[in-house]
């Protein structure tokens, strides 16, 4: 076979297996879009469920969701992106160094469920949080803290050691060199890591179990050591264990379009963000 | 003025420079020359501090500026590099505006006073030969410029925080024909308000621009001296054979 042959036949093969996985997901997504559009109205986004989970709507659930968004990228985000710049620009590549980044990468590793019953053990009992946002949302912030300081650092590295030079030269400090020069360039990418923690931490079910999820709570939260009830977990819920299940299928369908799209929205907001930073950077 | 005295550099253990002393009047343009790798920019690079950023690295000697050793703990380093500004070979403006780039260097050293810095920012430009090219578009990205037009903004980058030194590596390696003869006029320009030291590897470029001129090889000072008696006399034998391209 001449290579020209082998060329066509391998690109053929990768354009089959790409088209193959984007027709999947274009499955699920029209399979949740077409089985939960006809749920979603305007009454399901905005009432609490009703009749033992078989009606009413989803609110608490969204609202408990974002909350968990929130907390964890409000806890998480500062810690990583602060931990990833020391990292990478103050720490040098001694042994404590390298001991934190295998750390750190092991700790992504780890199964979130193992996450949610270390959280359970830290916030809920020996902090005394009991079940609460803000148990879960450090629970969250832990399992999504790995993945922050990888893109961080990997966000930092990919700039050019001349930009520092540069800034060094004229007699800025390291420090002013970071905030100055180095992270807005490398914010764009940062954003990026962020986004996929927010995927994360919008679909996670397992943390969120023993440390924030209600079964059933029709109420909005008052403040940050309420328990709520979240997406995933309401999902499985209604899917699963609810009290009639072949009614509530409506609401699982219904429940899995909301958290896409929620997590599609934050996506878009993400991208803007990431947008306008990238646009700063070039002309300001 | 610049003073070294028996600079020993290490890079771990490779002896980058050895037993280097030399003294560079102020007000005057002195040109390193040296085949690849001899230490030309490592040499650079002492006198603002650059090589603290090289894990591993050792020195031994004094390097005295303005009759200060530099690398005494009581000199801070970032007012140092305030005092001895440097070009680099590859022009790295910053991802701002034109107006920013030159800036820079004021606001991280504390100048918040508006009107001072738009009016440093004028005529550092101007000081560059810039200022006619940029003047309308000032708040544009510096990425817009051309190549020699960036080099010239780090140049005026570099005046606007008023040194009396200026490093330049190998300032026009990166440019074409006309923005290389652009920077060598400037430097002649230059030189009546900053000592300039510089390297390059272009012999014809030592000889049209400097006062004085080092030859380096394999990390020593071969020969340095007035660049006129350099170019059509040198003392040393590999001097010659370096300049009339026998060797390097
Ligand atoms: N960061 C570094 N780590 C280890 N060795 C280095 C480092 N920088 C330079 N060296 C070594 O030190 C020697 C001198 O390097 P230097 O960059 O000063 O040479 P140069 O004369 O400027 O060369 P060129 O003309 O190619 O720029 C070289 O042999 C080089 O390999
Ligand atoms: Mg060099």
């Amino acid at each position: 076979m001449n290579k020209r042959k082998k060329q066509r036949i391998a690109f053929a093969i990768f354009r089959l297996l790409s088209l193959v996985v984007v027709g999947i997901l274009l499955w699920i997504l029209g399979f949740i879009i077409y089985r939960g559009a006809g749920t979603i109205s305007w009454e399901f986004l905005t009432s609490a469920p009703t009749d033992g989970m078989t009606g009413g709507g989803i609110l608490p659930a969204i609202v408990g969701t974002l909350c968990l968004v929130a907390g964890s990228v409000l806890f998480a985000f500062p810690v990583g992106l602060m931990s990833g710049i020391y990292m990478n620009e103050y720490a040098g590549n001694g042994f404590v160094v390298k001991f934190i980044r295998v750390m750190t990468n092991n700790l992504g590793g780890i199964p979130s469920i193992v996450f949610g019953l270390f959280g359970m053990a830290l916030f809920v009992n020996t902090f005394g949080f009991g079940d609460s946002i803000i148990a879960g949302s450090f629970t969250l912030g832990l399992l999504i803290l790995p993945l922050i300081i990888r893109t961080t650092e990997e966000a930092l590295k990919a700039i050019p050691q001349s930009f520092r030079s540069g800034s060094l030269a004229l007699g800025a400090s390291r420090f002013q060199t970071i905030v100055r020069v180095t992270l807005p360039m490398a914010f764009p990418n940062i954003v990026t890591g962020l986004i996929l923690s927010i995927g994360r931490v919008s679909g996670e079910t397992a943390p969120i179990l023993f440390t924030v999820a209600a079964y059933f709570l029709p109420r909005l939260p008052h403040s940050i050591f309420d328990q709520v009830m979240a997406l995933p977990y309401h999902l499985y819920v209604v899917a699963t264990s609810g009290t009639d299940i072949e009614a509530s299928r409506p609401i699982a369908y219904g429940t899995a379009l909301t958290l896409i799209v929620i997590v599609l929205l934050m996506n878009l907001l993400a991208g803007l963000l990431r947008r306008y930073f990238g646009g700063k950077v070039k002309t300001d | 003025m610049i003073e070294t005295k028996h600079i020993d550099f290490y890079y771990g253990a490779f002896h980058a420079l050895k037993d280097v002393s030399i003294r560079i009047e102020p007000h005057t343009v002195t040109a390193f020359i040296g085949p690849s790798g001899c230490g030309k920019s490592t040499f650079l690079r002492l006198f603002n501090r650059m090589n603290d950023l090289i894990d591993g690295v050792r020195l031994t000697g004094e390097c005295i500026v303005d009759g200060v050793n530099i690398y005494n703990k009581s000199v801070q380093v970032d007012d140092l590099r305030k005092k001895v500004g440097m070009v680099f070979q590859k022009p790295n403006p910053f991802p701002k505006s034109i107006f920013e780039n030159v800036a820079y260097g004021l606001r991280v050293n504390d100048v918040q006073n508006k009107a001072f810095i738009t009016q440093r920012v004028e005529e550092s430009l101007k000081s560059a030969a810039l200022w006619e090219e940029v003047k309308d578009k000032l708040k544009k990205s510096a990425f817009e410029l051309s190549g020699g037009q960036q080099q010239r903004l780090c140049i005026a980058r570099a005046l606007a925080v008023s040194p009396s030194i200026l490093l330049m590596d190998e300032p026009a390696s990166a440019l074409d024909p006309i923005s290389t003869s652009k920077i060598e006029e400037l430097i002649h320009v230059l030189k009546q308000e900053y000592t300039i030291v510089i390297v390059t590897h272009n012999m014809q470029q030592a000889a049209r621009v400097s006062d004085r001129t080092g030859f380096f090889m394999l990390g020593e000072l071969v020969e340095y001296s007035d660049t006129k008696k350099m170019f059509l006399n040198p003392e040393k034998v590999e001097t010659q054979n370096y300049i009339t391209g026998r060797f390097g």
